[in-house]
């Protein structure tokens, strides 16, 4: 570092504006120092990886004849992709996926939004007791809540088979069982969100609202949604980001029931292909897909969010 | 990025950038370097202080690191160091996978005989053909042709898991039931337990077991893959596996049996409840009967497989063999610790503690005999019938894609639950999952039953 200040002090500054350079210079030193943590772990944990994604799900691993002479990688351009998008297994971890977002995501904020209303407002007792009971259930490790409710569900061990109308491991209720332990899980952790950015809302916003006759309902509607906006959409695209990478629950759920296939979300079908198919390129082309899909999403809502609040 | 390459330096002020830049391309440098210095004083330390040679191994045997620890003991030239993974499927052959494509696999590794093909293809295995020669007579030939499935040996075969029907013995003689001789008998058992108990069924077949459903076909003597003219036959869809997948398909039909997984809680409790009669399972079942349900101790008895047309044939699900890795330093020590675990009567000794080892090593079968402890299991000794069973193994061959076949299954078969598909359905759509899948990753395939 003290090497390069005398070429920076001689040179560079007093071409730019002949002023005082080592000051300068040296707080550019200090930035790129704080900066490299950061730097080195974007590039380590994301860039890298990333990178490594993208090249692998260019190539495909070809074997020959009997295979036992090993595999050669060979460059297959966008031959994955195509693979991916053409699998009906695929496209059927995709329409699962999108059916449990419909379900889930308004499900889970709207019950999340609700709550959070109703905890914020004026007649709420006892409010850090509902917080805490609200939020617990997210501080339950996803597998664990796996688990719990795959006993749950169990018929002969848990009671929601005998109550349910429908089998909660079988073909038609598997869906809705993977839906009520996402929403039993994130409901809280979005609540507490939400119900953190209705502390914000001006106090003398509420009050004018109630001096010109609006009853809590109104307020809620009128004046805390419109200013929670864009939290709202936070949430929003955090839940769906979250539903497309579905994964873990059915995975813990798959040791329950065989309505749960290894290729049941997206997400199920990357691991299927790249630990048990041991096909890394498919593996690769498909969470690049997945990726890209979350990424477009996320974007078309921010835009949507930022269109709305101006 | 582009800053760094951009060549010669215009101003002191990009020579500035440009240190730092060096700066951190040297901190990221010397980062990797320490990384890399580990990562070869892990390969240089093969020598303890006491002199031996270290071998790193990978295995989810139950019971290995007892194994282990008792070959540790016996003499002072070799360490094996074990790594405990997660079992098969559930994370241990991606693990393996992993590593081997990164070479850094360890010096042993863990591969069931179904799975011995699929990491073959990953090119990371030593073959070992000649270094386990002469033991070949001593194996049970099962075992021995599963590590040989292009006639170069690849791994040294543990145990044998011949299938076998475990059933409620008390119940079976308190209601006069015989115990079914073949497949036509086994359905008429399958009524008369629904009859005696509406709540209790004779056995489940379990939808989420693809190497269940490839053991009963074993059976049916129709294997799946045969190796022709330096390509894969494959045939999933032959005479016996449909006429297997039809039985079984008639008994969901006709609510004779389950359709729910094994090895779940749920199915515990139904077996050790009496709502299940039977098992069909491996050699290796009787350990996870003793461990399941351990308080059953006196309700089961075992025998051989119901036959088809009186015909003396089993299947085998599971097994174990363990290979050398293709990058290892130390395979002669690596082989050491093999040959001792494979050979050893030491082995089946301590095995008698925990479970009811079936070792592949012929001459270790009276050992295991012996160290059985017994008490669990009434009538017939259980080693006559595993022997009996292992007699019976037919013929078959493993494909280079038997893992990812066995989930392509269990996918298949999870809509017959609800009767949105069938068994033989299941099974033609699986044979041309499998003949796609190994045309696309460039394999020589012919495709069974057109010829």
């Amino acid at each position: 570092m003290s090497r390069s200040l005398p070429g920076a002090r001689s040179g560079g500054r007093a071409v730019l504006d002949g002023g005082p350079s080592g000051r300068t210079s040296r707080l550019g030193g200090a930035a790129v120092l704080l900066c490299a943590p950061f730097a080195l772990l974007l590039l380590g944990t994301v860039l890298a990886p990333v990178t490594y994604a993208l090249y692998l799900s260019l190539f495909t691993e070809r074997l020959s004849g009997l295979g036992f002479s090993g595999p050669s990688s060979v460059f297959v351009a966008f031959g994955n992709y195509a693979d991916v998008v053409t699998d009906p297994d695929f496209l059927h971890g995709v329409g699962n996926v999108a059916l449990y977002a419909v379900i889930q995501v308004p499900l889970m904020l709207g019950g999340a939004l609700v709550v959070a209303l109703l905890i914020d407002s004026a007649v709420a007792r006892l409010k850090q007791v509902w917080l805490l009971a609200v939020f617990l259930p997210y501080a339950v490790p996803g597998v664990i809540a796996g688990l719990i409710w795959g006993y749950l569900y169990s018929p002969g061990i848990g009671p929601i088979s005998s109550i349910a109308p429908i089998d909660p491991l079988g073909a038609n209720g598997i869906l809705p069982s993977v839906v009520n332990i996402a929403t039993w899980q994130w409901m809280g952790y979005n609540m507490i969100i939400f119900y953190t950015a209705l502390q914000t809302v001006p106090r003398e916003l509420l009050e004018a609202a109630r001096v010109d006759g609006a009853g809590p309902i109104r307020t809620a509607l009128s004046v805390k949604l419109p200013s929670i906006r864009p939290t709202l959409f936070v949430g929003l695209v955090f839940t769906i980001i979250g539903a497309l990478q579905l994964f873990t629950e059915p995975l813990v759920l798959r040791s329950f029931t065989g309505a749960v296939t290894s290729t049941w979300t997206p997400s199920l079908y990357v691991y299927d292909s790249a630990f048990v198919a041991g096909d890394y390129g498919r593996a690769a082309a498909a969470s690049v897909l997945l990726g890209l899909v979350s990424a477009v999403l996320s974007a078309v809502v921010m835009r949507i969010s930022a269109r709305r609040s101006r | 990025m582009d800053e760094a390459r951009g060549g010669e330096p215009r101003s002191g002020e990009r020579r500035a950038t440009v240190s730092r830049r060096t700066l951190l391309r040297t901190a990221g440098a010397t980062g990797a370097g320490a990384v890399l210095a580990g990562s070869l004083s892990g390969c240089a330390s093969r020598e303890t202080s006491a002199g031996a040679t270290r071998v790193t191994m990978w295995s989810w045997l139950t019971g290995m690191d007892r194994y282990v620890e008792a070959f540790n003991a016996s003499q002072r030239e070799v360490v094996v160091d074990l790594n405990v993974l997660a079992g098969g499927l559930s994370g241990g052959y991606a693990q393996q996978t992993n590593a081997i494509r990164a070479h850094n696999a360890p010096d042993i590794m863990h591969v069931e005989y179904q799975g011995l093909p699929q990491v073959l293809t990953t090119g990371g295995l030593r073959e070992i053909t000649e270094d386990v020669s002469d033991l070949a007579a001593d194996y049970s030939a099962a075992a021995w042709r599963s590590v040989r499935p292009d006639g170069r040996t690849w791994a040294v075969p543990f145990d044998v898991a011949p299938m076998v029907l475990y059933y409620r013995k008390d119940l079976f003689d308190a209601h006069g039931l015989a115990v079914p001789s073949d497949w036509e008998r086994f359905r008429t058992t399958a009524e008369e337990v629904r009859r005696i108990d509406p709540a209790a069924r004779l056995t489940t077949f379990p939808l989420n077991d693809g190497s269940f459903f490839a053991g009963m076909a074993w059976q049916a003597r129709d294997p799946w893959w045969r190796i022709r003219d330096n390509s894969w036959e494959v045939d999933i869809g032959g005479a016996g596996t449909l006429r297997t997948a039809r039985y079984w398909q008639e008994l969901i039909d006709a609510d004779l049996v389950r359709s729910q997984g094994t090895g779940t809680q749920d199915w515990i409790a139904a077996m050790h409840e009496g709502r299940l009669w039977s098992l069909l399972g491996a050699a290796w079942s009787a350990g996870t009967l003793h461990k399941s349900i351990p308080r059953d101790s006196g309700r089961w008895a075992v025998t051989t497989l119901p036959t088809w047309d009186g015909v003396p044939s089993t299947g085998m699900q599971g097994g174990s063999a363990f290979a050398v890795s293709a990058d290892s330093d130390v395979p002669e020590a690596a082989l050491t610790f093999l040959r001792w675990l494979g050979t050893d009567p030491e082995v089946p000794r301590i095995a008698a503690s925990f479970t009811t080892l079936l070792p592949a090593y012929v001459p270790n079968r009276a050992v295991a005999r012996e160290s059985y402890r017994g008490g669990y299991f009434l009538g017939e000794p259980i080693y006559d019938v595993l022997d009996e069973a292992t007699r019976r193994v037919s013929d078959w061959t493993w494909g280079p894609t038997a893992l990812g076949l066995f989930s392509t299954l269990e996918n298949r078969f999870s809509p017959v639950a609800t009767g949105g598909s069938t068994l033989p359905e299941a099974i033609e759509r699986v044979q041309r999952d499998a003949v796609r899948s190994m045309r696309g990753s460039g394999l020589s395939v012919i495709e069974g039953g057109s010829t």
